[in-house]
């Protein structure tokens, strides 16, 4: 006759009421494990957000539009309408043709540049392909009005009812305002009125059945030029593509910190919990419901931490994502970000808890009683003894042994501290770089002041004096050091089918502080410097010449250098250069360096008194860019370095739970209370120096892979002084992180450590 | 009889925990060189008495001083300080550092007071050899037996050549023989003018060591007598 099966004494009632009461008495572990999950969940939640915030935007604009994957230009000499109208297998949905011409603007009006302006006629802003987002106004009804391809924003709202003239002849009243994810046209009119502008091109829009790059299977028959949306997809992306590599390095740091203490906190629940595993197993818990009370246990604050973490990791989000890519990410971040990070973290929670709380699966009844919450004897004997004859003061030798009795308690917190460390380095050297590029990009010391001439037809007043004679007033003023003139103007290279951004330099250009990479900068005309980014997208090097264009004026350049910016359409000229191009051409806007000691608002003052029409303004010292980057790194680190001070708090927990009865005796013989939180300090400390040691040069080593990765994303040549941030005090700075993370976590628990109720722990044993 | 210098004066003394007395007005004084017994029943405030003498606890009313101190006047730092300079403990467990062999146990309370190691650890050879330990220096507690483990903490708490040494059941965990040793070894340290008070359940640990015996009830002080006479 078999055994009656035993059944168990409990059930999932009992479980929950164990794990409750576990929970109860293991208030600051709790605590400790729910902040941990809090502060990884935010971290999590603010890398995720960022990372989809880079493609998410774009992808949603591009399906809501029906955004064009190719947007194709052909040769209206070459190939006829009713050709390009005929039906191209492998297109899912194709419109067009559209009457595509080019006009010049020849002046200069705020937020729109002189130089050449794609038109395309258009009835409306939908159809098949590209249904252009008409943010403002209306659509182009008859010949003479407008609609200008801009970003949403107010920042252009300004330009509805603008009325200018090309050099072709019309004059256009700007009578609404779209956005086109393709990024099909830089304006649009009505098909009359495109036709009327003898157009030299057709624009064919395509959606294809099967996403690729290039063209084949398309017309090719007087094809001029055709843009994939993946370029543009990139382009769109380019700005916060940036945070990508840094959120994603710091994203995981959060994940690992997160795993390490979780794992810590249960292994030290389950060593201290032993006596309670073994009076759960004797009540008749089975050894799957004792892994379950501990998962239990775990589960109640990584579920409270996870969805606190949650919220505020998406309150957190929003105005970061705001404040970055000018708006680019407003949509904010998806629902799957959220139930990712609700569902992921406990779930990670619970898998660290595995292992350990099957060692309570594992566990024999009677010796977890017997063994009670005493501590494991004979670890790091050696080391202790050795300590112990050290002329050391006696709490700090006894410090220094104390994470040697607990191996890998010890192992996992100083991991902990590794990473911490690591983190506050990669954030400083970051900080350090992006402060760098951003006094760079700023021009910080270069350029004090920036001064624009009144545009009257934006009902500002017009400058007395005229181009040269402001440069030339500027020059008279007192404080003036240098002065450079610009013309930021719209202009062809010739053989591309897209716009060019020209900044045409006049007078001291030598002095504007603009970062070289490579080459030098304009020693005279037939010159051109671009940006590292201008020169990949168009497979152009140093000393390659280019051919620019504006209207009918043609004009050859050398490459002679190469600057840092990101700016994948500009390059800079030296004023003949424009002068060849268009000879009554107007500066932009005037760049002033003042003398030493020369105040900025009294010289603006100076300049807006001498003429009323001149605007100048002081030329900001903050980099936006580098604002953003220095915020998030600085708040991720401040995450990452509580969760790691939090770890070492919990390893302190555990040990004056282990250790009460030796410290009670310590007491005892007169320890005071000042040498107990110096011992349990100091053990923590020894873990955090030699952390801080290990994570330093992680964190060098992560700075030297994610800021390239970061620029290189970004467009961004980085010249190697602002890699080069690791000097010795910097280094002398951030070497004891490691120690200012474990004595933040350690000194809380070490001052209750020695409030010890001494004579309740040496009787009572 | 000239009654010896006070080394311990209580004066009406109360102890409460919450609304439960455990100490009601007990006074009492201990002379320099007396060995004292105080007996009682379970929860009778032997302890308490006990952890008020060493400092560990203060009283609720009452004066406790210990060789002329106050100990009601002092913080936590100055009962650290005087226990180190002033009070030798021995617990019923011992009480030991398992990470620490028996040597540097001992050696420890002297470290504490900021003597350097070599010179703390000669005392407590020193110590050791007259307890008869010498060869168990750098043996870990876990491999020592009751008695020995006793003896490690009779010379941990000597170490400072204390004015009073405090015994809270002495020979409560330990077997018959080891009991016998550490009796004797407390009767040897009265003799050469070690003040004793000793807590027990034990009758025959009291009667062979201590010269008072006083006996407790209800956190009073119910007698005391001189066990001199006493066979």
């Amino acid at each position: 006759m078999t055994a009656p099966a035993q059944r168990p004494l409990t059930g999932a009632g009992a479980v929950w009421r164990a794990a409750r009461a576990a929970v109860r008495r293991r208030r600051v572990q709790t605590v400790v494990l729910g902040v941990v999950v809090f502060c990884s969940t935010v971290a999590v939640v603010v890398a995720l957000g960022l990372l989809e915030g880079v493609s998410a935007p774009f992808d949603r604009a591009f399906e809501a539009q029906r955004g064009a994957h190719v947007v194709a230009s052909y040769d209206a000499e070459k190939v006829t309408a009713a050709r390009l109208a005929a039906r191209v297998p492998g297109v899912e949905a194709a419109a067009g043709p559209f009457a595509q011409a080019t006009v010049t603007i020849p002046d200069t009006f705020e937020h729109l540049p002189p130089g050449p302006l794609t038109l395309v006629g258009r009835d409306g802003p939908g159809g098949p392909v590209d249904r252009v987002e008409l943010w403002s106004g209306r659509w182009a009804a008859r010949p003479g009005e407008i609609v200008l391809d801009r970003p949403p924003g107010s920042h252009f709202a300004g330009l509805l009812g603008l009325r200018f003239a090309v050099r072709e002849g019309p004059a256009f009243t700007v009578v609404g305002l779209a956005s086109s994810v393709s990024g099909s046209a830089a304006s649009w009119v009505t098909p009359g009125q495109a036709a009327a502008l003898k157009p030299s091109a057709y624009q064919m829009l395509y959606r294809l059945s099967e996403v690729r790059r290039g063209t084949a299977g398309l017309p090719g028959d007087g094809l001029l030029a055709a843009r994939s949306y993946l370029d543009v997809k990139r382009e769109a992306g380019r700005s916060v593509s940036l945070y990508l590599p840094f959120l994603a390095c710091f994203g995981v740091l959060g994940l690992i910190v997160a795993v390490l203490i979780v794992v810590n906190v249960v292994s030290g629940a389950v060593v201290a919990g032993l006596r309670h595993i073994g009076m759960l197993k004797a009540l008749g818990f089975t050894p799957n419901q004792v892994v379950a009370v501990y998962l239990t246990m775990v589960l109640i604050p990584a579920l409270a931490g996870g969805a606190a973490g949650t919220l505020a990791g998406g309150l957190a989000l929003r105005p970061l994502l705001d404040g970055v890519g000018g708006g680019a990410f407003s949509a904010g971040a998806g629902p799957w970000v959220y139930a990712a990070t609700l569902a992921g973290m406990p779930a990670v929670v619970v898998l660290a808890a595995l292992p350990p709380a099957l060692r309570a699966h594992r566990l024999n009844a009677v010796l977890a009683i017997g063994a009670g919450g005493a501590s494991r004897r004979g670890r790091g004997l050696r080391v202790q003894r050795l300590l112990s004859g050290a002329r050391l003061p006696r709490s700090v030798s006894m410090g220094l042994g104390l994470p040697f009795a607990r191996p890998g308690r010890s192992a996992l917190t100083m991991a902990a501290v590794v990473l911490g460390s690591a983190t506050v380095t990669l954030a400083a050297g970051l900080t350090g770089t992006m402060t760098a590029y951003g006094q760079a990009a700023q021009r910080v010391g270069h350029i004090h002041t920036v001064v624009h001439a009144g545009q009257a037809r934006q009902g500002e007043t017009p400058p007395r004096h005229g181009d040269a004679e402001i440069e030339a007033l500027l020059r008279a003023l007192p404080g003036t050091l240098y002065v450079t003139a610009d013309a930021w103007i719209d202009l062809n290279l010739t053989g591309q089918p897209q716009p060019i951004m020209g900044r045409f330099l006049r007078g001291d250009s030598a002095t504007l502080g603009e970062t070289l990479v490579a080459g030098r900068w304009l020693n005279g005309p037939g010159e051109a410097v671009a940006t590292s980014a201008f020169l990949d997208k168009r497979g152009l090097a140093l000393g390659d010449r280019i051919s620019l264009s504006l209207g009918s004026g043609r004009a050859g350049a050398t490459i002679v250098g190469v600057t840092m910016d990101g700016s994948a359409d500009l390059i800079h000229a030296g004023w003949q250069t424009l002068t060849t191009l268009a000879p009554a051409q107007r500066a932009t806007q005037y760049e002033v360096r003042l003398a030493p000691g020369t105040d900025v608002e009294s010289y603006n003052a100076a300049v807006s008194k001498a003429d009323p029409g001149l605007r100048p303004r002081t030329k900001s010292r903050t980099d936006e860019t580098a604002v953003a980057v220095i915020s998030f790194a600085s708040l991720l680190t401040l995450l990452l370095g509580t969760v790691a001070a939090l770890g070492v708090l919990n390893t302190v927990v555990l040990d004056t739970r282990e250790r009460r009865r030796d410290l009670g005796m310590l007491k005892s013989i007169g320890m005071t209370p000042r040498q107990v939180t110096v011992m349990m300090v100091t053990s923590m400390a020894a873990l955090g120096a030699a952390g801080g040691l290990l994570g330093l040069p992680i964190g060098i080593a992560a700075h030297r892979v994610v800021v390239p990765m970061m620029a290189g994303a970004a467009g961004v040549l980085l010249p190697e002084s602002m890699l080069a941030v690791w000097r010795v005090p910097m280094l002398a700075v951030l070497a004891p992180a490691g120690v200012v993370i474990a004595v933040l976590g350690a000194y809380v628990p070490a001052r209750s450590a020695s409030r010890l109720t001494i004579a309740a722990v040496l009787h009572n044993e | 009889m000239n009654s010896p210098r006070p080394v311990v004066r209580l004066g009406d003394v109360h102890k409460e925990y919450g609304a439960a007395g455990a100490l009601d007005g007990v006074s009492l004084l201990i002379g320099a060189g007396e060995a004292v017994a105080v007996m009682g029943p379970s929860g009778c405030g032997k302890s308490t008495l006990l952890n008020l003498i060493a400092g560990l606890d203060r009283p609720t009313r009452g004066t406790v001083e210990v060789g002329g101190q106050d100990l009601g006047a002092m913080n936590e730092t100055g009962l650290a300080l005087f226990r180190r300079r002033h009070i030798g403990m021995i617990f019923q467990f011992f009480n030991l550092i398992e990470d620490l062999p028996a040597l540097d146990n001992a050696a420890l309370a002297a470290q504490l007071t900021g003597t350097p190691a070599r010179q703390a650890r000669d005392r407590a050879m020193e110590l050791f050899e007259e307890l008869g330990i010498a060869g168990r220096a750098d043996v870990y507690p876990a491999a020592l037996s009751g008695g020995e483990r006793q003896r490690v903490a009779v010379a941990r708490a000597l170490m400072n050549r204390p004015a009073l040494l405090l015994a809270d059941e002495p020979t409560g965990a330990l077997d018959s023989r080891s009991g016998e040793q550490v009796m004797d070894l407390l009767i040897d340290l009265n003799q050469i003018g070690q003040t004793l008070l000793i807590v027990t359940h034990d009758p025959e640990l009291a009667g062979r060591c201590a010269g008072r015996l006083v006996e407790m009830r209800d956190g009073r002080v119910l007698s005391a007598q001189s066990l001199e006479s006493t066979p």
